[in-house]
């Protein structure tokens, strides 16, 4: 019965359809080839997992586990790992698992994070200098230019003491600065391309300006793009751990990597788990994501790969 | 076969063919290189194209021909207003397009289109056959969708003989000849009236060309097309065009009759193109005379001043040749050359 149903559907179907038409071909876009090339990167796959596994850990892990990670035990104090305490306790005798978890989770988060404001502010300003060309392009690029020049450092003791310490000021921080490379990239990107015959055909066919910039130019950058920003994470998160280092980043009682590590290294030769822990998940974060950009790199644009 | 096919222009146009169909007037395209970093001494002006004048009838395929550098292709952006023009006004059925606005510019677009030279570089790497086709047509039908859409873009693909089964692919699974022939079919979408064509088959392989340049010629006579067809290659420009014009240095030299130009030119300019094309059966290629030229084509930066040909002729010039510039004059019905006494003479 239903099977005469479906028959007679697909019949209807064949009539609406052109007579002479034989089924129509999918076509393989770049995107896909991209993916199928990663694909057959293991580094780069294992990469990718390990991130997620990781990801997973410190977004999830916190609920499953029973201990608090503000919870102090002044009376067990600094433990090596045992059992009830897998990576064993700090010098108040908080759970050093849950506080890498929560740690992790605010380190991804600027990393995350602050990449994505640089990826914003730096595709549109590089986008639109690069397109407009000219004047407006030499003003805006030189304003990069002397920004570059800036010593970070200053820059944010200059923002903390303006504004007083906030994750969110870290971010914008941070983004702030990433985002200089990010539009010297899509800059010159979209410059190359505006040559292309394609934008000329684009144009000559009377697209609006929004049009070209978003369907023919963007989406033919994004890939240097992707890349770039895969590698602008962990950067990210060794500006936020190094900033915590020098105590201008995140505050007590919140925790990240570089404060667990700058804790860590405190205490290294009496309580050493204090400093491998928190430093274990942190170089595997960054080595998984170095990785997994190199091998973007190499799966977006396969001529650089045969270099 | 003039007759055959003005006759054949008759029957496409419903009241005629229009003589002033395109039009240009004394159209000029300088660039400005500006001065130098402090503003010191002007690095010059590049006179890509210089005082072009040219009328084009409805429904004819007019040849462009001339070596590398001589503003070929800036004359085709210039008439497709990619680049506006520095001087002189430029009119398609009488409407001049070069006082409209980039506004009203854009909306008249989908009267004139362009095809590209190199195939792998005018098509959207990220856009499928029928994205791009379907983008193109809704610049005349912004409302068409569904069915009516799909429609559309399988009768141009059938219209440039490729197969609608492939319309879900993307440019990289096509090869350079059916990747034309999208690009064709892309131009054709906003069915325009004047289509420019930039040397469309250069960049193709020898035995694909032929096969462009008849789908032109089919296109034209189903279509009623009118066309500009730029090239370098003088056979493939007479196997197309009715008329040719040849340009040097930014400047028409010679204009006249496909038949004419070629088999009894006027401007020594075009005898050396004309001598340089190779000839298939070994007798006549045996005694075929070549006209050489002396040197490159001089820098349009500082071009030389009167009849900017004299630096290459083979025929020495007088000075006042050398100062005075020569006018486009029509020694024969239709048939146009640069008056430069020296250029007209046969060489002995």
């Amino acid at each position: 019965m239903s099977g005469s149903v479906e028959a007679v559907l697909g019949a209807d179907e064949d009539v609406g359809r052109e007579p002479a038409t034989p089924e129509i071909e999918r076509g393989a876009s770049l995107w896909r080839d991209a993916w199928h090339r990663l694909g057959k990167n293991k580094l780069a796959l294992i990469s990718l997992f390990v991130f997620i596994a990781i990801a997973l850990f410190c977004v999830v892990g916190p609920f499953l586990s029973p201990w608090d990670s503000q919870q102090q035990d002044l009376m067990i104090g600094a433990q090596g790992p045992s059992a009830t305490h897998w990576f064993g306790t700090d010098t108040l005798g908080r759970d050093l698992m849950v506080r890498v978890m929560e740690g992790g989770r605010i380190s991804l988060m600027v990393g995350l994070i602050a990449t994505l404001v640089a990826l914003l502010i730096g595709v549109l300003y590089g986008a639109t200098a690069g397109y407009l060309g000219g004047k407006t392009d030499a003003v805006m690029m030189r304003l990069v230019d002397i920004l570059y020049a800036l010593p970070f450092t200053i820059f944010v003791i200059l923002l903390m003491v303006a504004f007083g310490r906030s994750l969110w000021l870290m971010f914008v921080a941070i983004g702030f600065v990433e985002w200089l490379s990010m539009a010297r990239i899509v800059r010159s990107g979209v410059m190359a391309l505006r040559k292309q015959e394609f934008i000329e055909a684009a144009v000559s066919l009377g697209y609006s300006h929004r049009r070209i910039i978003l369907k023919h130019l963007i989406p033919n950058v994004l890939g240097p793009v992707i890349v770039v920003a895969t590698l602008t994470v962990p950067a990210v998160m060794l500006l936020e751990a190094f900033l915590s280092f020098l105590g201008l980043g995140v505050q007590p009682p919140n925790a990240s990597w570089g404060v667990l590590i700058n804790e860590g290294q405190q205490n290294m030769e009496i309580f050493p788990w204090l400093l491998i822990f928190p430093a274990f998940f942190f170089a595997l974060t960054l080595f998984s994501l170095n990785f997994l950009g190199d091998g973007l790199r190499d799966a977006l644009d396969p001529k650089s790969a045969r270099d | 076969m003039t007759d055959a096919a003005i006759s054949e222009r008759k029957e496409t146009g419903e009241s005629g063919p229009r003589e002033d169909f395109l039009v240009l007037d004394s159209v000029s395209q300088h660039f400005d290189l500006g001065t130098g970093f402090f503003g010191r001494g002007s690095r010059g002006v590049i006179k890509a194209v210089d005082n072009v004048s040219l009328s084009i009838r409805q429904g004819e395929i007019l040849g462009l021909v001339g070596e590398s550098g001589c503003g070929k292709t800036t004359l085709s952006r210039t008439i497709m207003q990619i680049i506006r023009p520095t001087s002189g006004r430029i009119f398609l059925e009488g409407k001049e397009l070069s006082s409209l606005s980039d506004r009203e510019v854009r909306h008249e677009r989908i009267n004139f289109q362009m095809i590209f030279q190199d195939p792998y570089a005018s098509l959207n790497p990220r856009m499928t056959v029928f994205d791009a086709l379907a983008e193109a047509i809704r610049t005349r039908h912004p409302g068409v969708r569904g069915t009516a859409l799909r429609e559309r873009v399988v009768e141009l693909l059938r219209l440039v003989g490729l197969s609608p089964a492939q319309m879900k692919k993307y440019p990289h699974e096509f090869s350079g000849g059916q990747r034309q022939r999208v690009a064709i079919a892309r131009a054709l979408a906003p069915e325009p009236k004047l289509i420019i064509a930039d040397e469309p088959v250069s960049a193709l392989d020898v035995s694909i060309q032929s096969q462009i340049l008849n789908l032109l010629k089919k296109l034209r006579r189903d279509m009623g097309l009118t066309m500009i067809f730029i090239s370098h290659d003088l056979s493939v420009v007479r196997y197309i065009a009715d008329r040719i014009a040849v340009m040097y240095l930014g400047r028409i030299v010679e204009l006249g009759d496909a038949e004419t130009v070629v088999d009894d030119p006027l401007h020594i300019y075009t005898r050396a193109l004309m001598s340089a094309i190779p000839q298939p059966d070994p007798r006549i290629e045996r005694s075929r005379k070549r006209v050489i030229l002396k040197g490159d084509p001089p820098s349009p930066l500082n071009p030389p001043t009167g009849c900017s040909f004299w630096p290459r002729s083979p025929i020495p010039h007088d000075e006042r040749m050398k100062v005075v510039e020569p006018e486009l004059v029509e020694f024969h019905p239709g048939h146009f050359a640069h008056d430069c006494p020296f250029c007209l003479q046969r060489a002995a």
